[in-house]
C-alpha cells in the first residue's frame, strides 16, 4: 500500500461535523462553577471529554456545550479527579446529539 | 394528577422490554424517552448476544434490524509493531439460534420501542424526566417539566449516565475507576469489501477484541462488522484516561493507525463519531435494584458482564427488564409495591444464567486493572513470536529462551507467574 | 373561526450532502420530517387559535407511513391532521401541489384563515402561497411576522426586507409566515399524551379529493432535471492570536482589508 492511498485521520472538528445535533440555542445543559475551577490543579475535564467541550481560555473554562456527545464522562471525572465544579444535565427534551447509527 | 400503573423511564433495551412485558399483561404503561427518537442517544460498543434475547423476542433476527451474525471472533494482542491473534470461527454461530449480532442502536432501539407500543404501552419520545417524585421515602411518580405523573411503580431504565437515581439519593456517584469511556467511529465500507476483508458472507460477520490498543491506558479496542460499515472504537477507564493526559480521540487515532487496524478500515469513510460511558461490570458495584415504588433495570443498575472477551450489556438489560416486569406483576397481585414485595425481582434475577455468569467472572474485574495486561504482554507476545519466527543470522533459542530474552528488564519471572495466575483466576479456573 | 395550517413533510435539508465531484445533491436516504419553517407556521396557527378560540387543522402532503411524524405538531395544539397521501413522493411541481391543497381546503369548508410557510424547507420555490391564494380567490398576506385578529379580519405585520408594513384584510384570507418569525414552542409530557388521542386522517387524492392522478400529471408544466449545489469558496483564515483580544484585533484587521468594515480604527 502506498502512502498516498492512506487517508489522513480526520480532525476532531471534522469528526464532530459529521454528527447530527439539534442545538438548543436557548440554554446550555452544562453548568460550571468557575470559582472552583480556579483552584483546580488537575482539570480532568480538559483531557477526558471526547469532544473537547472544555477548553482553558482566558483564565477560565470555556464550554462548547453544543458539541457535547452526552457521554457523561466530564461529570464523573470532575466529581472525583477535579473540584466538583461541573453540573451536567441532560439537554432539554429532544435536543442535543442525535446519532444516526449509534 | 394523571396516573399510570407503571411509568418506565428510558426506551432502550431495558425500558422497551419492561414496557412491552407489562403492557402485554394488561397494565396501563407509560414509557418516556428523552431522545426525539429511541436510540438516537445510544451507542453500542458491544454485541447483542442472542440466546437470552430470543427467549423474550422469539426469532428476533427475522424481524429486528440487526446487522450481522457474528461467526468469527478475533482476540488480538497488539504490540507496537506486532499483532498476535487467536482466530475463532464457528459455523454453529452462523445458524439459528446464533450466538451474537452486531447492532446499531439508532436502528435497533426504535424496533424495540415499537414492540412495546404494539403491546399497548404509551411511548412518549423527546421528553425529559426531570426527577422522581418521592413521598415519605417512596417513589410515587415522575416530574417532567411542569407535569407530575403518578404510578404504582417506576421502572428506572435511564442508562449508564442517568442522573435520576443519583438526584433522588438512590445511588451514589459513579467512580471513574469503575466506569469506562468508549469512543467509536462508524466507518462506511461496501458490503462486498467487508465480506472479502473479514472472510464472511452476506449475513455473517466478525468481531475483534483488541488488547494493547490503547497506548498503556487501561482499556481495549473493538472492531465489529455491520452490514455496510464497521464499528471501530476504544474503551478506556476514566481515571486511567485523565491520568494519561491524552485526549480520547487521540487514543482512537493511535489505535486506528496500528498497521493491523489500518488494513481493516482502509478506504472506509467515517460517517459518525460517538461516545458513551460504560460500567466496567464489577459484580460488587451493582446499585440497589429495588426500593419502595421503584425498580432499576439495565445499565442504570450497572448490570454488565465483562470478562475481557465478552461484554454483555444489552442482553443483560433485556433479561433484567423481564424479571423486573414479572416481579411487578407479582407485587400487583399482592396489592403492594414496597421494597419487600418488589424484592422478588432480585431473587428472580439471581436465578438467571447471565447473573450467575456475572458472579463467575467477578475476578476478571481485578484482572483488567493489571497495567501489564495493556502494555507489556501484548508486546511480549509479539516479541516472543518474532524471535521464534524470524530466521536471524544469530543463533535462536526455544520458546522459553525467547520469552526470557523478551522479558529482560521488563518484568521478573515471579511477576509473570503471578499475573498468569491472576489471568487464570479471572478467566480460566 | 376555522384555521388551516399547511405543512410540508419535507427532506431534512441539514442531512443533504453535496457530491464533491459533481456538485449534485445526494438526496437518497435523506430522512423526511416536518421542517422548521413549517413548525413556525404551526406555532403561528396555534397562537391565533389561542387568541380566537378557533378550530385548527393541519393539512400535510406526505406518505401515509408518515402518520407518526405529526405527533409534535399535534402536541403543539393542533386539533387534527389531514394527511393527503402524496402520490408524487414529494416531487410534484408547485402547480400540482396547489391543486391538491385547494381541493383539501375546499373540502374542509368553511376555512377562514389558511396559514402556510413563505417557502418550503426543501423545495424553496416560494410559489405555493401566492398561487394557492389566487386559486382560492383570497387576499395573500405574505411574510407575516405578527398576526392579530381585528374587527372580524386580520391585522398582519409583513416583513418587506427593507421595511415592515402593517396591513389589514377581511376573512377569508391566506397568510404566509416569514422565516423564524414564530419559533415553535417546547411541548410538555401532557401535551404529548393529549396528542396521542388526536386524529391523523389519511385522505387519498382520488377517494377523498375527487382528483385524478393522470389529470394532475398531465397538468405539470415544469420538470426538474438536475439539482446541483452552488459552491461558495470561502477564504478560511485561522486566527492565530494568543488570546481572545488579539484574535479580535486580527479579525477586525482582516475584515478591514477585505473591505467589509470601514473606519473601524
Amino acid at each position: 500500500m502506498t502512502a498516498a492511498s492512506q487517508k489522513p485521520q480526520l480532525s476532531l472538528d471534522a469528526r464532530l461535523g459529521l454528527d447530527r445535533y439539534e442545538i438548543d440555542a436557548e440554554q446550555s445543559h452544562i453548568a460550571v462553577d468557575h470559582d472552583k475551577c480556579k483552584t483546580c490543579t488537575t482539570r480532568p475535564c480538559l483531557v477526558c471529554c471526547p469532544a473537547i467541550v472544555y477548553r482553558w481560555t482566558d483564565e477560565r473554562v470555556a464550554v462548547a456545550y453544543e458539541n457535547c456527545l452526552e457521554c457523561g464522562t466530564c461529570q464523573i471525572a470532575c466529581d472525583h479527579g477535579g473540584r466538583g465544579a461541573i453540573t451536567w444535565h441532560i439537554p432539554a427534551g429532544g435536543f442535543g446529539i442525535a446519532f444516526r447509527y449509534g | 394528577m394523571e396516573r399510570f400503573d407503571v411509568i418506565v423511564v428510558g426506551a432502550g433495551p431495558a425500558g422497551a422490554t419492561a414496557g412491552r412485558a407489562l403492557a402485554q399483561a394488561g397494565l396501563n404503561v407509560l414509557v418516556v424517552e428523552r431522545a426525539a427518537t429511541p436510540g438516537a442517544k445510544n451507542v453500542s460498543g458491544g454485541l447483542l448476544y442472542s440466546r437470552a434475547v430470543a427467549e423474550v423476542y422469539p426469532e428476533f433476527w427475522k424481524h429486528a434490524p440487526i446487522e450481522r451474525a457474528i461467526a468469527a471472533h478475533q482476540i488480538v494482542m497488539l504490540g507496537e509493531h506486532t499483532s498476535t491473534a487467536l482466530d475463532f470461527r464457528s459455523a454453529q454461530a452462523a445458524t439459528p439460534p446464533f450466538n451474537a449480532f452486531s447492532v446499531l442502536r439508532a436502528k435497533l432501539d426504535p424496533w424495540l420501542a415499537t414492540q412495546a407500543e404494539e403491546a399497548g404501552a404509551s411511548l412518549i419520545s423527546g421528553v425529559n424526566v426531570d426527577a422522581l417524585l418521592v413521598e415519605n421515602g417512596r417513589v410515587v411518580g415522575i416530574q417532567a417539566g411542569p407535569d407530575q405523573i403518578g404510578a404504582d411503580v417506576v421502572v428506572v431504565a435511564e442508562g449508564t449516565a442517568g442522573l435520576l437515581l443519583k438526584q433522588a439519593g438512590l445511588r451514589g456517584p459513579h467512580n471513574p475507576h469503575d466506569v469506562s469511556l468508549g469512543v467509536k467511529e462508524v466507518i462506511a465500507l461496501p458490503p462486498d469489501v467487508i465480506e472479502e476483508r473479514f472472510q464472511c458472507d452476506a449475513e455473517t460477520g466478525a468481531a475483534y477484541t483488541l488488547v494493547g490498543s490503547t497506548g498503556g491506558v487501561e482499556g481495549g479496542g473493538f472492531i465489529y462488522t455491520n452490514k455496510a460499515s464497521l464499528s471501530v472504537g476504544v474503551v478506556v477507564k476514566i481515571d486511567s484516561l485523565y491520568a494519561s493526559g491524552r485526549h480520547p480521540h487521540e487514543i482512537l487515532d493511535a489505535f486506528k493507525a496500528h498497521p493491523l487496524v489500518q488494513r481493516l478500515v482502509r478506504g472506509g469513510e467515517v460517517v459518525e463519531y460517538s461516545a458513551q460511558t460504560v460500567h466496567r461490570g464489577g459484580f460488587h458495584l451493582a446499585t440497589q435494584l429495588v426500593g419502595d415504588g421503584y425498580v432499576v433495570a439495565g445499565s442504570a443498575a450497572r448490570l454488565l458482564v465483562n470478562n475481557v472477551l465478552t461484554l454483555r450489556g444489552m442482553d443483560f438489560a433485556i433479561t433484567s427488564a423481564v424479571e423486573a416486569a414479572q416481579a411487578i406483576l407479582q407485587a400487583r397481585f399482592a396489592g403492594s409495591y414496597t421494597a419487600a414485595t418488589l424484592g422478588n425481582y432480585v431473587e428472580r434475577l439471581k436465578a438467571t444464567s447471565i447473573y450467575q455468569d456475572w458472579r463467575t467472572f467477578k475476578d476478571a474485574y481485578g484482572l483488567m486493572e493489571n497495567p501489564r495486561l495493556f502494555s507489556l504482554y501484548p508486546d511480549l507476545a509479539g516479541e516472543v513470536l518474532e524471535r521464534l519466527l524470524t530466521a536471524d543470522t544469530k543463533p535462536g533459542s526455544k520458546a522459553l529462551g525467547a520469552l526470557s530474552e523478551a522479558l529482560k528488564g521488563k518484568a521478573s519471572w515471579l511477576t509473570l507467574s503471578q499475573d498468569m495466575l491472576q489471568i487464570a483466576r479471572g478467566m480460566v479456573l | 373561526m376555522n384555521i388551516v395550517a399547511l405543512v410540508k413533510y419535507s427532506r431534512d435539508v441539514t442531512e443533504i450532502k453535496v457530491d464533491p465531484a459533481t456538485s449534485e445533491l445526494r438526496t437518497a436516504g435523506v430522512p423526511e420530517r416536518v421542517g422548521l419553517i413549517d413548525k413556525n407556521v404551526v406555532e403561528a396557527a396555534v397562537r391565533l387559535k389561542e387568541a380566537t378560540g378557533a378550530g385548527l387543522k393541519v393539512i400535510a402532503l406526505a406518505p401515509a407511513t408518515a402518520r407518526d411524524s405529526f405527533k409534535d405538531v399535534l402536541a403543539m395544539g393542533v386539533d387534527e391532521v389531514v394527511l393527503i397521501e402524496d402520490p408524487f413522493d414529494g416531487e410534484a411541481e408547485a402547480g400540482i401541489v396547489v391543486r391538491l391543497l385547494e381541493a383539501a381546503i375546499r373540502k374542509l369548508d368553511p376555512v377562514d384563515v389558511v396559514l402556510c410557510g413563505f417557502a418550503s424547507d426543501d423545495g424553496y420555490s416560494f410559489q405555493v402561497g401566492p398561487r394557492l391564494a389566487e386559486r382560492l380567490r383570497r387576499p395573500l398576506l405574505a411574510y407575516a411576522r405578527g398576526i392579530t385578529p381585528e374587527g372580524g379580519g386580520l391585522r398582519v405585520e409583513q416583513n418587506l426586507d427593507d421595511r415592515m408594513q402593517t396591513v389589514t384584510a377581511p376573512l377569508p384570507a391566506l397568510v404566509s409566515i416569514d422565516e423564524e418569525a414564530f419559533p415553535p414552542r417546547r411541548t410538555t409530557l401532557m401535551d404529548a399524551l393529549k396528542a396521542k388521542k388526536k386524529p391523523v386522517n389519511v385522505w387519498g387524492i382520488e377517494t377523498e379529493l375527487g382528483l385524478s392522478r393522470a389529470d394532475l400529471e398531465s397538468s405539470a408544466r415544469i420538470a426538474d432535471t438536475r439539482l446541483t449545489g452552488v459552491v461558495v469558496r470561502r477564504q478560511q483564515r485561522v486566527l492565530k492570536g494568543q488570546d481572545l483580544g488579539a484574535m479580535a484585533d486580527e479579525l477586525i484587521d482582516a475584515l478591514e482589508q477585505a473591505g467589509v468594515l470601514k473606519g473601524a480604527a
